[in-house]
């Protein structure tokens, strides 16, 4: 068994948060971002990835992973589930009446995405700046902008066109 | 000189310190590249607002429960297969379960949902600010406030949500500034309620089928709001929309309208779901009050092209008398149909996916709403049954 390295509790609680929300921010379910996280993290504690790097690593690894879930069809998420994190009720009509399965549809639109739109789209939005985004990726930081703005147009059409039907 | 690209548009909002000064320079006196940032930050905040899941985290829980699935801690889930490394990060593999005792309660933080649902649904209600004004055409005296807006009834507008999503909001055209903020918070009872809103609680005489228990209440006061009209905002929010307007109508520039809604309440059938079967709102409609005694017919000409094209259609054939309030709906996921509550004409919309429909009329003033995870029948049953305490 490989030995675990000694400052993953360190690093676990220092990055513990932003890795959650890279995943999280695919998956739309905390339970789930959560179970990724530590995927991420066993797998991290055992690497030799350098404690400078880690961060990033950690933060790519999740989305990948996330992404991975989501193409997986790993979990259906109910109605109900995707709704659950709405919270409180609506305090007026009008959001009472967006009641939608709006996270359903992100992961939906996510998983249509291209891989290295979506990676690029997640990392951006989770703080990567664009030469973190680059080396992940294996782009120029030029193109980066590039990528991420055509994963942002897909997102947004993709989000704003007939909701698919269950 | 050439046009930046897309990605060197979309950088200059994140990292504008890594875009090269000519491409800074020619952005800055180029109208098409302008409309292109301005297309990339709309994309990217819509982007943002969707992806935004701003969780509460515990890395104490977190901590136990990776030692835990590393065998290292308490046994409270059995060890996973150890994910393989691909280069791309661990691979899927089955995670242990989670354990019972972690404290983590239902719908901790709704703070991102309500971000991104508010993304889907300001415009709905941002747009009714403006709607306010350009619906409200009945003129006016110089002097103190003027009632220009008064709901008598509500009449649904209908459009694709993008073009919903792109309509401009009201600080588009100028100054918003509360004066008296939305403040909901929950009461004990019914009679809470009415004594917090002084308005008549609906009174839900049968509940319908799925729905159960007592509801809970929450009220808001009266909220309120005081727009300056600025002529140099609209002009720039017409030039993104690429339309140039003329110059405004005597009077309009810098003049003010207050904008007033509520109180309101609402009861929610929810028995500890995270979704509610059933809510029941009620409030008093919005009004406008303006102190320029600016012709509104004129004001609302002036300014409807900047809206899409289909909505300026539907809000120009409102009647001029300034009591129409403008419902807006998106086509993709709601349908809409007439019928009445008590003798009063009453708006049914129903989500295409049929997990939703709601009714909204207005009597007096005061616009009330049965909405849930119900059918249009079972919501209107409900609507036409109500009493009040």
């Amino acid at each position: 068994m490989t030995a675990v390295r000694a400052d993953l509790e360190e690093v676990f609680r220092g990055a513990y948060p932003r890795v959650v929300g890279v995943a999280a921010r695919v998956l739309g379910s905390r339970d789930e971002a959560e179970d990724v996280a530590q995927e991420v993290f066993l797998t991290f504690g055992r690497s030799a990835v350098p404690a400078g790097e880690a961060l990033r690593w950690l933060s790519v690894a999740a989305a990948h992973t996330a992404l991975n879930h989501l193409r997986s069809g790993r979990r259906r998420v109910s109605r109900e589930e995707a709704a659950r994190d709405h919270g409180a009720v609506a305090p007026d009509v009008a959001d009472a009446v967006v009641v939608l399965d709006e996270r359903r549809r992100v992961r939906a639109a996510l998983a249509r995405l291209p891989r290295r739109q979506a990676m690029a789209l997640v990392l951006r939005h989770s703080g990567l700046s664009y030469a973190e985004v680059a080396a992940a990726l294996d782009l120029s930081p030029g193109s980066v902008g590039t990528t991420v703005r055509r994963a942002e147009s897909a997102l947004r059409e993709e989000l704003t066109r007939h909701a698919p039907s269950d | 000189m050439r046009h930046p690209t897309d990605g060197t548009l979309r950088r200059l909002i994140d990292e504008p310190a890594g875009v090269a000064d000519t491409d800074r320079a020619h952005v800055a006196d180029c109208p098409r590249c302008l409309s292109g940032v301005a297309a990339a930050e709309a994309d990217a905040s819509f982007a943002g607002a969707a992806l935004d899941v701003a969780f509460a985290t515990d890395a104490d829980a977190g901590w136990l429960r990776l030692l835990a699935a590393d065998g290292r801690g308490p046994a409270t889930a059995p060890t996973p297969a150890r994910p393989a490394s691909d280069g791309r990060g661990p691979a899927t593999a089955p995670t242990p379960a989670r354990p019972a005792s972690d404290g983590r309660g239902p719908a901790t933080a709704p703070t991102a949902a309500r971000r991104w649902r508010a993304a889907l649904s300001r415009p709905v209600v941002a747009v009714a600010g403006v709607a306010v004004l350009l619906t409200g055409a009945t003129a006016a005296a110089a002097g103190d406030w003027l009632q220009i807006f008064r709901t008598e009834q509500i009449a649904p507008v209908t459009a694709p949500e993008a073009d919903l999503i792109t309509m401009p909001e009201l600080e588009a055209f100028g100054d918003l500034v509360p004066v008296e903020p939305l403040e909901i918070h929950a009461v004990a009872d019914a009679a809470a309620a009415s004594q917090a809103t002084g308005l008549a609680v609906p009174v839900v005489r049968e509940l319908p089928k799925g729905v159960t228990g007592p509801p809970s209440y929450q009220v808001g006061g009266r909220a309120s709001a005081l727009f300056t009209f600025s002529a140099a905002k609209t002009a720039q929010t017409a030039a993104a929309a690429g339309v140039t307007l003329p110059s405004p109508p005597p009077g309009l520039d810098g003049s003010q309208f207050r904008l007033v809604a509520g109180p309101g309440l609402v009861a929610t059938w929810s028995q500890g779901r995270p979704v509610p079967a059933m809510i029941v709102a009620r409030a008093v409609a919005p009004a406008a009050y303006s102190s320029s005694g600016v012709p509104f017919a004129t004001a609302r000409d002036y300014l409807l092209p900047v809206l899409p094209d289909n909505v300026a259609a539907q809000l120009r054939g409102f009647s001029g008398d300034g009591t129409t309030l403008p419902l807006f709906t998106s086509v993709e996921h709601m349908t809409i149909s007439s019928s009445d509550v008590g003798g009063h004409p009453a708006t049914v919309l129903r989500s295409r996916d049929s997990t939703m429909s709601a009714v909204v009329w207005l009597d007096d003033g005061i616009v009330t709403a049965v909405a849930g995870s119900l059918s249009p029948g079972e919501v209107l049953d409900v609507a036409r049954g109500l009493g009040s305490r």
